[in-house]
Protein backbone atom coordinates (compact mmCIF):
# COMPACT_ATOMS: atom_id res chain seq x y z
CA UNK A 1 0.00 0.00 0.00
CA UNK A 2 1.53 2.90 -0.92
CA UNK A 3 1.16 6.75 0.65
CA UNK A 4 -1.39 7.98 -1.19
CA UNK A 5 -3.74 4.65 -0.58
CA UNK A 6 -3.33 4.68 3.05
CA UNK A 7 -4.08 8.61 3.30
CA UNK A 8 -7.60 7.36 1.18
CA UNK A 9 -7.74 4.21 3.70
CA UNK A 10 -7.86 6.96 6.86
CA UNK A 11 -10.26 9.53 4.80
CA UNK A 12 -12.55 6.73 4.71
CA UNK A 13 -12.80 7.22 8.81
CA UNK A 14 -13.08 10.50 8.73
CA UNK A 15 -14.48 12.82 11.37
CA UNK A 16 -18.13 14.16 10.08
CA UNK A 17 -18.05 17.62 11.73
CA UNK A 18 -14.84 19.72 11.52
CA UNK A 19 -12.16 19.81 14.37
CA UNK A 20 -12.14 23.25 16.38
CA UNK A 21 -8.25 22.28 17.41
CA UNK A 22 -6.83 24.81 15.08
CA UNK A 23 -9.18 27.80 15.64
CA UNK A 24 -8.51 27.36 19.19
CA UNK A 25 -4.50 27.12 18.58
CA UNK A 26 -4.86 29.94 16.68
CA UNK A 27 -6.73 31.81 19.18
CA UNK A 28 -4.22 31.23 22.15
CA UNK A 29 -1.61 32.55 19.07
CA UNK A 30 -3.40 35.70 18.44
CA UNK A 31 -4.00 36.29 22.17
CA UNK A 32 -1.31 35.08 24.34
CA UNK A 33 -0.47 37.85 25.86
CA UNK A 34 -3.61 38.93 27.91
CA UNK A 35 -4.39 35.16 28.01
CA UNK A 36 -1.08 34.72 29.98
CA UNK A 37 -2.33 36.97 32.35
CA UNK A 38 -5.41 35.65 32.57
CA UNK A 39 -3.62 32.60 33.28
CA UNK A 40 -1.89 33.96 36.24
CA UNK A 41 -4.95 35.72 37.65
CA UNK A 42 -6.54 32.15 38.02
CA UNK A 43 -3.19 30.95 39.90
CA UNK A 44 -3.41 33.78 42.21
CA UNK A 45 -7.07 33.50 42.50
CA UNK A 46 -6.62 29.20 43.64
CA UNK A 47 -3.69 29.79 46.11
CA UNK A 48 -6.24 32.73 47.92
CA UNK A 49 -9.28 30.87 47.22
CA UNK A 50 -7.24 27.28 48.94
CA UNK A 51 -5.95 29.81 51.82
CA UNK A 52 -9.48 30.86 52.66
CA UNK A 53 -11.44 27.47 52.66
CA UNK A 54 -13.17 29.26 49.28
CA UNK A 55 -15.61 27.14 46.92
CA UNK A 56 -16.10 28.38 43.58
CA UNK A 57 -20.11 28.33 44.65
CA UNK A 58 -18.91 30.56 47.67
CA UNK A 59 -16.70 32.92 45.80
CA UNK A 60 -19.71 33.41 42.69
CA UNK A 61 -22.16 34.09 46.04
CA UNK A 62 -19.59 37.01 47.57
CA UNK A 63 -18.91 38.33 43.46
CA UNK A 64 -22.50 38.56 42.48
CA UNK A 65 -21.92 36.27 39.48
CA UNK A 66 -22.81 32.45 38.40
CA UNK A 67 -20.79 29.43 39.45
CA UNK A 68 -20.23 29.03 35.75
CA UNK A 69 -18.72 32.30 35.03
CA UNK A 70 -16.35 31.96 38.02
CA UNK A 71 -15.19 28.17 36.40
CA UNK A 72 -13.99 29.97 33.36
CA UNK A 73 -12.44 32.46 34.88
CA UNK A 74 -10.44 29.73 37.07
CA UNK A 75 -9.23 27.84 34.18
CA UNK A 76 -7.59 31.52 32.55
CA UNK A 77 -9.17 31.76 29.48
CA UNK A 78 -11.60 34.53 30.31
CA UNK A 79 -10.59 38.28 29.09
CA UNK A 80 -11.13 39.93 32.30
CA UNK A 81 -13.10 43.07 32.75
CA UNK A 82 -11.87 46.21 35.12
CA UNK A 83 -14.91 45.36 36.84
CA UNK A 84 -14.65 41.84 37.57
CA UNK A 85 -10.83 42.43 38.20
CA UNK A 86 -11.84 45.15 40.78
CA UNK A 87 -14.16 42.59 42.27
CA UNK A 88 -12.30 40.06 42.21
CA UNK A 89 -9.25 42.21 44.18
CA UNK A 90 -11.96 43.33 46.99
CA UNK A 91 -13.46 39.85 47.62
CA UNK A 92 -10.45 37.61 48.08
CA UNK A 93 -8.28 41.14 49.01
CA UNK A 94 -5.37 40.72 46.05
CA UNK A 95 -3.74 43.63 44.21
CA UNK A 96 -3.56 42.61 40.29
CA UNK A 97 -3.51 46.38 39.31
CA UNK A 98 -1.72 49.46 40.97
CA UNK A 99 -3.74 52.94 40.54
CA UNK A 100 -2.47 54.74 37.83
CA UNK A 101 -0.87 58.20 38.94
CA UNK A 102 -2.01 61.28 37.41
CA UNK A 103 0.30 64.50 36.73
CA UNK B 1 -17.93 6.90 8.40
CA UNK B 2 -18.03 6.06 12.64
CA UNK B 3 -16.50 2.81 13.74
CA UNK B 4 -16.62 1.07 16.84
CA UNK B 5 -13.64 -1.58 17.87
CA UNK B 6 -14.24 -3.45 21.49
CA UNK B 7 -17.03 -0.83 22.23
CA UNK B 8 -14.14 1.92 21.22
CA UNK B 9 -15.99 4.12 18.59
CA UNK B 10 -13.89 6.89 16.66
CA UNK B 11 -13.24 8.71 13.69
CA UNK B 12 -10.41 11.05 12.53
CA UNK B 13 -9.77 14.43 11.69
CA UNK B 14 -6.86 15.49 9.44
CA UNK B 15 -4.57 18.03 11.34
CA UNK B 16 -2.25 18.65 8.72
CA UNK B 17 -4.63 18.81 5.60
CA UNK B 18 -2.24 16.45 2.98
CA UNK B 19 -3.21 13.26 5.03
CA UNK B 20 -0.29 12.54 6.64
CA UNK B 21 -0.87 13.77 10.82
CA UNK B 22 -3.99 12.53 11.72
CA UNK B 23 -6.08 12.90 15.31
CA UNK B 24 -8.23 10.45 16.71
CA UNK B 25 -11.49 11.85 17.99
CA UNK B 26 -12.86 9.52 20.17
CA UNK B 27 -16.80 8.84 21.04
CA UNK B 28 -18.18 10.91 23.78
CA UNK B 29 -15.41 13.69 23.44
CA UNK B 30 -15.71 16.79 22.29
CA UNK B 31 -12.90 16.81 19.84
CA UNK B 32 -9.92 14.79 18.91
CA UNK B 33 -7.02 13.86 21.07
CA UNK B 34 -5.30 17.24 20.07
CA UNK B 35 -7.61 19.53 20.81
CA UNK B 36 -8.03 17.80 24.05
CA UNK B 37 -4.86 17.38 25.08
CA UNK B 38 -3.75 21.23 23.95
CA UNK B 39 -7.19 22.64 25.80
CA UNK B 40 -6.19 20.59 29.15
CA UNK B 41 -2.51 21.88 28.58
CA UNK B 42 -3.58 25.53 29.13
CA UNK B 43 -6.35 24.95 31.47
CA UNK B 44 -5.16 26.23 34.88
CA UNK B 45 -7.90 24.92 37.27
CA UNK B 46 -6.98 21.42 35.31
CA UNK B 47 -3.27 21.98 35.44
CA UNK B 48 -3.53 22.58 39.56
CA UNK B 49 -5.59 19.12 40.47
CA UNK B 50 -3.15 17.12 38.13
CA UNK B 51 -0.23 18.44 39.83
CA UNK B 52 -1.51 18.38 43.45
CA UNK B 53 -2.76 14.82 42.93
CA UNK B 54 0.83 13.76 41.65
CA UNK B 55 2.75 16.22 43.57
CA UNK B 56 5.06 13.57 44.99
CA UNK B 57 6.47 12.87 41.30
CA UNK B 58 6.54 16.34 40.72
CA UNK B 59 9.07 16.47 43.78
CA UNK B 60 10.78 13.22 43.37
CA UNK B 61 11.90 13.17 39.70
CA UNK B 62 11.70 16.77 39.22
CA UNK B 63 12.77 18.41 42.50
CA UNK B 64 9.79 21.17 41.87
CA UNK B 65 7.52 22.07 44.78
CA UNK B 66 5.99 25.19 43.43
CA UNK B 67 2.65 24.07 41.66
CA UNK B 68 2.48 27.40 39.77
CA UNK B 69 6.18 27.14 38.51
CA UNK B 70 5.25 23.35 37.35
CA UNK B 71 2.10 25.34 35.55
CA UNK B 72 3.81 27.91 34.34
CA UNK B 73 6.54 25.35 32.81
CA UNK B 74 3.25 23.28 31.15
CA UNK B 75 1.65 26.17 29.63
CA UNK B 76 5.25 27.11 28.06
CA UNK B 77 5.78 23.49 26.74
CA UNK B 78 2.58 23.37 25.43
CA UNK B 79 2.61 26.46 23.43
CA UNK B 80 5.90 25.16 21.68
CA UNK B 81 4.41 22.16 20.97
CA UNK B 82 1.36 23.38 19.47
CA UNK B 83 3.80 25.84 17.20
CA UNK B 84 5.53 22.74 16.00
CA UNK B 85 2.44 21.06 15.01
CA UNK B 86 0.82 24.34 13.75
CA UNK B 87 4.40 24.72 11.77
CA UNK B 88 4.34 21.44 10.37
CA UNK B 89 4.84 22.35 6.21
CA UNK B 90 4.69 19.89 3.10
CA UNK B 91 8.34 19.29 3.31
CA UNK B 92 8.70 18.84 6.89
CA UNK B 93 9.78 15.31 7.67
CA UNK B 94 7.37 13.83 10.88
CA UNK B 95 10.02 11.39 11.56
CA UNK B 96 11.67 13.73 12.82
CA UNK B 97 9.35 14.98 15.14
CA UNK B 98 8.15 11.44 16.57
CA UNK B 99 10.22 8.93 18.03
CA UNK B 100 9.93 5.34 19.23
CA UNK B 101 7.87 4.64 22.27
CA UNK B 102 10.60 2.57 23.79
CA UNK B 103 14.16 3.81 23.25
CA UNK B 104 15.32 0.61 22.71
CA UNK B 105 13.29 -0.20 19.96
CA UNK B 106 16.00 -0.16 17.15
CA UNK B 107 13.75 -1.27 14.25
CA UNK B 108 10.60 0.18 12.77
CA UNK B 109 7.38 -2.39 13.83
CA UNK B 110 3.74 -2.36 12.39
CA UNK B 111 2.14 0.08 13.55
CA UNK B 112 4.83 1.49 15.76
CA UNK B 113 4.05 3.41 19.12
CA UNK B 114 5.67 6.41 18.85
CA UNK B 115 5.59 9.54 21.29
CA UNK B 116 6.73 13.76 20.19
CA UNK B 117 7.88 15.71 23.04
CA UNK B 118 9.87 19.23 23.34
CA UNK B 119 13.57 18.42 23.16
CA UNK B 120 16.45 21.05 24.43
CA UNK B 121 13.55 22.59 27.39
CA UNK B 122 16.01 24.59 29.97
CA UNK B 123 16.06 23.74 33.67
CA UNK B 124 14.40 20.29 33.48
CA UNK B 125 12.94 17.89 30.56
CA UNK B 126 9.23 18.55 29.38
CA UNK B 127 7.24 16.19 30.93
CA UNK B 128 4.61 16.86 28.28
CA UNK B 129 4.08 13.80 25.61
CA UNK B 130 1.98 13.51 22.81
CA UNK B 131 1.34 9.66 21.70
CA UNK B 132 0.52 8.24 18.16
CA UNK B 133 0.91 5.16 15.88
CA UNK B 134 2.99 5.21 12.97
CA UNK B 135 0.79 4.51 10.09
CA UNK B 136 3.60 4.16 7.42
CA UNK B 137 6.72 6.23 7.08
CA UNK B 138 5.82 10.21 7.72
CA UNK B 139 2.38 9.22 8.39
CA UNK B 140 0.92 9.20 12.07
CA UNK B 141 -2.48 9.28 14.03
CA UNK B 142 -2.44 10.70 17.32
CA UNK B 143 -3.96 9.39 19.98
CA UNK B 144 -3.66 11.20 23.44
CA UNK B 145 -1.15 12.49 25.04
CA UNK B 146 -0.03 13.25 28.50
CA UNK B 147 1.83 14.94 31.82
CA UNK B 148 4.40 12.01 32.11
CA UNK B 149 6.30 12.35 35.81
CA UNK B 150 7.53 9.21 35.90
CA UNK B 151 10.12 6.98 34.81
CA UNK B 152 8.05 4.45 33.07
CA UNK B 153 4.19 4.84 31.54
CA UNK B 154 3.20 1.51 33.66
CA UNK B 155 3.48 3.23 37.15
CA UNK B 156 0.72 5.63 36.70
CA UNK B 157 -2.78 5.10 35.78
CA UNK B 158 -3.18 7.97 33.39
CA UNK B 159 0.19 7.20 31.77
CA UNK B 160 -1.24 3.46 31.42
CA UNK B 161 -4.04 4.68 29.70
CA UNK B 162 -2.55 6.25 27.39
CA UNK B 163 -1.06 3.15 26.36
CA UNK B 164 -4.37 1.01 26.14
CA UNK B 165 -5.68 3.64 23.83
CA UNK B 166 -2.28 3.23 21.49
CA UNK B 167 -2.98 -0.66 21.86
CA UNK B 168 -6.75 -0.11 20.94
CA UNK B 169 -6.14 2.29 18.37
CA UNK B 170 -3.53 -0.21 16.71
CA UNK B 171 -5.85 -2.80 16.96
CA UNK B 172 -8.18 -0.99 15.19
CA UNK B 173 -6.14 -0.37 12.38
CA UNK B 174 -4.91 -4.17 12.16
CA UNK B 175 -8.68 -4.98 11.84
CA UNK B 176 -9.52 -2.85 9.28
CA UNK B 177 -6.56 -3.39 7.29
CA UNK B 178 -5.12 0.19 7.48
CA UNK B 179 -1.34 -0.72 6.86
CA UNK B 180 1.08 -0.40 5.18
CA UNK B 181 1.48 -2.97 2.64
CA UNK B 182 5.25 -3.93 3.66
CA UNK B 183 5.13 -3.62 7.01
CA UNK B 184 2.03 -5.64 7.23
CA UNK B 185 4.22 -8.29 5.16
CA UNK B 186 6.90 -7.95 7.98
CA UNK B 187 4.62 -8.44 10.63
CA UNK B 188 3.17 -11.90 9.11
CA UNK B 189 6.59 -13.37 8.62
CA UNK B 190 7.16 -12.78 11.94
CA UNK B 191 3.88 -14.41 13.15
CA UNK B 192 5.19 -17.37 11.58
Amino acid sequence: MDMETTVNKIKAYASKTPSRWREEAEFRIGNKTWLRYSQTVAMKMLDRMEELGLTQKMLAEKMGCSQQYISKILKGKENLSLETLFKIEKVLNLKFINEPEFV
Amino acid sequence: MYICHKNLCMTFDNITEDGRLWAVRYDGEVDNALYIILDRWNDVRWLRTFFKNNFNDLVSHFKITDINQAINDTLDDAERLQYLIMDISSEADLDELFRHLEPSRMKEVLLGKEKAKIKNRRQHASWLRIYAIKLSQGIYIITGGAIKLTAAMQERQHTLEELTKMEMVRNFLLDESIVDSDGFEDYLRELK
